[in-house]
């Protein structure tokens, strides 16, 4: 291009007060007028801090130290204010919540033109044209806490759009959304990018969701140096096992698609949205007969009696009937639930569906009615603290809420202590559960100096120690980027072939699709379909209930013919192309 | 979610409402309604006897009454809940006044050797009128006004710098978060068996153990709200443009000045009048 860039980096270098090491370390791209540049890297490569130094925040907000320059419309951050650069570049971050200083939707919109000192008039107009465009104009005198997470995101993107600024950066825009959220912001996002006119710079993990917007990726590796950059699609196609090396996540599609390669099968061009996957589906002879073989039922919730597993099944959790109120609103409607020993069960749907005030009944977090959930022969609602903490382990959302001592040792110690086991015991359990889960040089560490994933595995630790063989989960991969999500679910995996009960609420479907034996679907405070995952993810019960497949299992089910439908997970395709003949 | 559900019970933002010219304080200047009603508030805090501070809690009851639309809620506490505590603090204090002072005085009733005189209500009641009419006066203002309005009516007359006073607007938000993160902290903290023991000590431990996760939530939440404004060119100029304007109009004078005439002829009436 023969226009001057919007945004230059050269050799740009960030260290945070404190670290030793730069991340990024020399990273330099252009981004131009109308351009969507994706910046992908694994965690730790210093993304969400690259996106903090485009307009200034990084050095003048943040501690910390930049070296090469960052230029917004020629000009060298270090050179202006914040205040002045956003004029000319804003920002959407991952917290819905943490952008709201106002009272009123429309005083949200006007706060940014307010400060710029624009004329009264003026300012509406911008609000009402940037609320049109995210659809929020009708719901401008509401409080923002009315909206849901994906209606306060697009009220953030509204925000950046009255500042009128030629670039905007997104930093991580839908992590912290359920499905729906991340499709309404989506949504946005593809009709300000099919306008034009802005240049966005976004930095996202969920690829599924973006490739269809992105025009070029930047890739930074694990120690923040610049790998890649050029056009989406070729950097994808081109170099797709050094992403994967990189431990950069990839569209469900484009790991697809490599599976088939593996199994022997030409893929000229590795598909990168589920719409080319099922085009190279579609492309392929079809299976002799349904992959996989359909197995198990699903249970649709308009039916009353409960799913019959096989006699040799012991039940981890029966609940009958249960009805759970919350203040005035009854939240659980009479909901039957049947968890086999050793299953690892998904509860999924909307937010306000109920999954979580389920959880919490089932773990005694909030006390049940009476004699309605039955946990391993014990009733929660009766349970003391001590007795339920051995029959199930409750895991918080935030594991920081739920550390109570001051180093990573006591913390474990503690529920055992509570139980008066030997000093002995206590240390050779705790050994036993550092090692478990590679704490080992942590152990004198206070738990809130540990890294996030280092506190989300202790918090898993604290709820295991006592013996318990039921664990309950509530969303724990929420906000967190995907990296540390399959790890958290692997330490899962892992749990589970041990023979722990798993149960847990999440919004994430792939990961779902790819972990968990059943999935429990619920819908307005009912559990709208309970069954196998494959038979479940296979089912329409996802669509009705307001969820959206995982993206493999929507590829899939698009295809022409319906021998395809059935597959959900990676791990289905190898068995399917030999279905089909084209694998060798 | 329960966070967006909790958040939208509690609304500081509330809009300034309009219920007509009849229910005028709404429409007055926040800093009006202070200011008129201090040097009453101040006057009470000095003055002993029962004339005065009843003079000024009828005429801040006849100002709500008239010119307030009051909630359900703000009457049943101005008109039950705040009589009763002015009975019973009356009642107590005059169990604590030295009996040297009210000698001479009827006595109402006598445990033991004890006697409950006339005299000892009514010290006892001063007291309580003071502090119940500078609760009534300062509500003059604290239930016809809206936090919002407050702080535009100190960065548009008083001068006060606007980042502080959006800044503290901004912090509003964080109350019912912290409520609903408060709540989470303590199930959490119970499941793990913390909540051990009863009596003073052991909730001061339990409050104690809270107050490390809340903190570190709190820090962390501020720190990115701060970021969010500063991208937003909070702060670029040295005033911003306002929206809302909450003008202080030659109504808020008269109310105002009125106040303050009538503040002094109850003052003056209270010194002259014999009792």
């Amino acid at each position: 291009m023969t226009d001057s860039p919007l945004l230059q980096l050269e050799s740009v270098r960030i260290r945070h007060e404190g670290a030793t090491a730069f991340t990024p370390d020399e990273v330099g791209f252009a981004v131009h007028s109308g351009e969507v540049v994706l910046v992908l890297g694994p965690s730790g490569s210093g993304k969400s801090t690259l996106a903090l130094a485009l307009n200034g925040l990084v050095p003048h907000a943040v501690p910390a130290e930049l070296e090469g320059t960052v230029r917004v419309d020629g000009i060298a951050t270090t050179d202006t204010t914040v205040a002045r650069l956003s004029e000319s570049v804003s920002m959407v971050f991952q917290d819905p919540d943490a952008q709201i200083v106002t009272g009123t939707v429309l005083d949200e919109v006007c706060f940014g033109p307010e400060n710029l000192g624009l004329p009264v008039a003026e300012v509406l107009a911008r609000a009402e044209a940037a609320l049109t465009q995210v659809g929020l104009w009708q719901r401008r005198d509401e409080n923002p806490d009315r909206l849901s997470g994906g209606g306060r995101q697009r009220l953030a993107l509204a925000c950046a759009l009255a500042l009128r600024t030629p670039l905007i950066v997104l930093d991580e825009p839908t992590a912290n959304l359920d499905p729906r959220g991340i499709d309404e912001v989506y949504t946005t996002l593809a009709d300000l990018v099919a306008r034009g006119g802005h240049a966005l710079v976004l930095i996202e993990h969920n690829l599924d969701a973006a490739m269809t917007l992105v025009d070029r990726v930047v890739v930074l590796d694990r120690s923040g140096r610049l790998r890649f950059d050029g056009p989406a699609r070729t950097v994808l196609r081109d170099h797709v096992g050094e992403l994967l090396a990189l431990g950069v996540w990839l569209p469900a599609a484009t790991l697809a698609g490599l599976r088939m390669r593996d199994a022997g099968h030409p893929v000229a061009e590795l598909p990168l949205t589920p719409v080319e996957l099922t085009a190279l589906v579609d492309s392929l002879p079809a299976p002799t007969a349904p992959v996989p073989a359909p197995e198990g039922t699903v249970r649709s919730g308009a039916s009353t009696t409960p799913p019959q597993f096989a006699p040799g099944h012991e039940l981890a959790v029966r609940v009958r009937d249960l009805t759970v109120h919350r203040g005035r609103t009854e939240v659980l409607h009479g909901v039957d639930l049947d968890v086999p020993r050793g299953a690892f069960v998904a509860l999924v749907g909307t937010n306000g569906a109920g999954k979580t005030t389920l959880l919490q009944s089932i773990a005694g977090v909030i006390a049940p009615p009476r004699g309605r959930v039955d946990l391993l022969g014990l009733d929660p609602a009766r349970a003391d603290v001590g007795t339920l903490a051995r029959a199930v382990g409750f895991v918080f959302q935030n594991p920081e809420h739920q550390f109570v001592r001051g180093t990573v040792a006591d913390e474990l110690a503690q529920s055992l202590e509570r139980q008066r086991l030997s000093p002995d015991e206590v240390a050779d359990r705790v050994d036993r559960m550092l090692e478990r889960f590679g704490l080992e040089a942590a152990r004198d560490v206070h738990p809130f100096l540990l890294s996030g994933g280092q506190k989300r595995r202790l918090s898993v630790g604290t709820a295991l120690i006592a013996g318990a063989p039921v664990l309950a989960l509530d969303e724990p991969t929420f906000g967190q980027d995907r990296e540390r999500a399959a790890e958290l679910l692997d330490i899962l995996s892992g749990l589970h072939s041990e023979g722990t009960t798993v149960l847990v609420v999440t919004h994430d479907l792939q990961l779902v699709a790819d972990h968990a034996t059943h999935v429990a679907v619920l819908d307005g405070g009912r559990i709208a379909a309970f069954g196998e995952t494959a038979a479940v993810l296979a089912s329409d019960a996802l669509v009705a209930s307001g969820l959206q497949p995982p993206p493999l299992a929507r590829a899939f089910r698009a295809a022409a013919h319906p021998a395809w439908h059935g597959v959900t997970r990676l791990g289905d395709i190898p068995t399917a192309l030999r279905a089909s003949g084209a694998g060798s | 979610m329960s966070l967006a559900a909790r958040a939208a019970r509690v609304d500081p933002y509330a809009d300034r409402v309009d219920h007509g010219a009849l229910r005028f304080l709404h429409r007055l200047n926040p800093l009006a309604k202070i200011a008129a009603p201090l040097p009453a508030m101040i006057a009470l805090v000095f003055t002993r006897d029962l004339a005065v501070p009843l003079a000024f809690i009828a005429l801040a009851y006849l100002l709500l009454l008239v010119g307030a639309k009051l909630s359900g809620r703000a009457a049943l506490g101005l008109f039950v809940v705040l009589p009763a505590l002015s009975a019973v603090l009356a009642f107590s204090i005059g169990l604590w006044t030295a009996p040297s002072r009210t000698e001479g005085t009827p006595v109402l009733f006598a445990i033991g050797s004890f006697d409950y005189t006339l005299g000892a209500l009514t010290a006892g009641a001063a007291t309580a009128l003071r502090l119940g009419g500078i609760l009534v006066l300062s509500l003059l203002a604290g239930l016809t006004s809206t936090g919002p309005d407050l702080v535009r009516a100190m960065v548009q007359q008083l001068r006060v710098p606007y980042r502080l006073g959006y800044t503290a607007l901004a912090a509003y938000r964080f109350v019912p978060r912290f409520g609903h993160e408060l709540d989470v902290i303590r199930q959490a903290h119970r499941v793990r068996g913390v909540s051990t023991g009863r009596g003073p000590v052991a909730a001061v431990r339990r409050w104690l153990g809270y107050v490390v996760p809340l903190l570190a939530g709190a820090l962390r939440h501020a720190e990115r709200v701060a970021l969010a404004m500063d991208s937003r060119a909070f702060g670029a100029h040295p005033t911003r443009t306002e929206r809302h304007l909450v003008p202080f109009r030659a109504r808020d004078w008269v109310f105002m000045l009125a106040f303050w005439a009538a503040t002094a002829a109850i003052l003056v009436a209270g010194a002259v009048l014999p009792r």
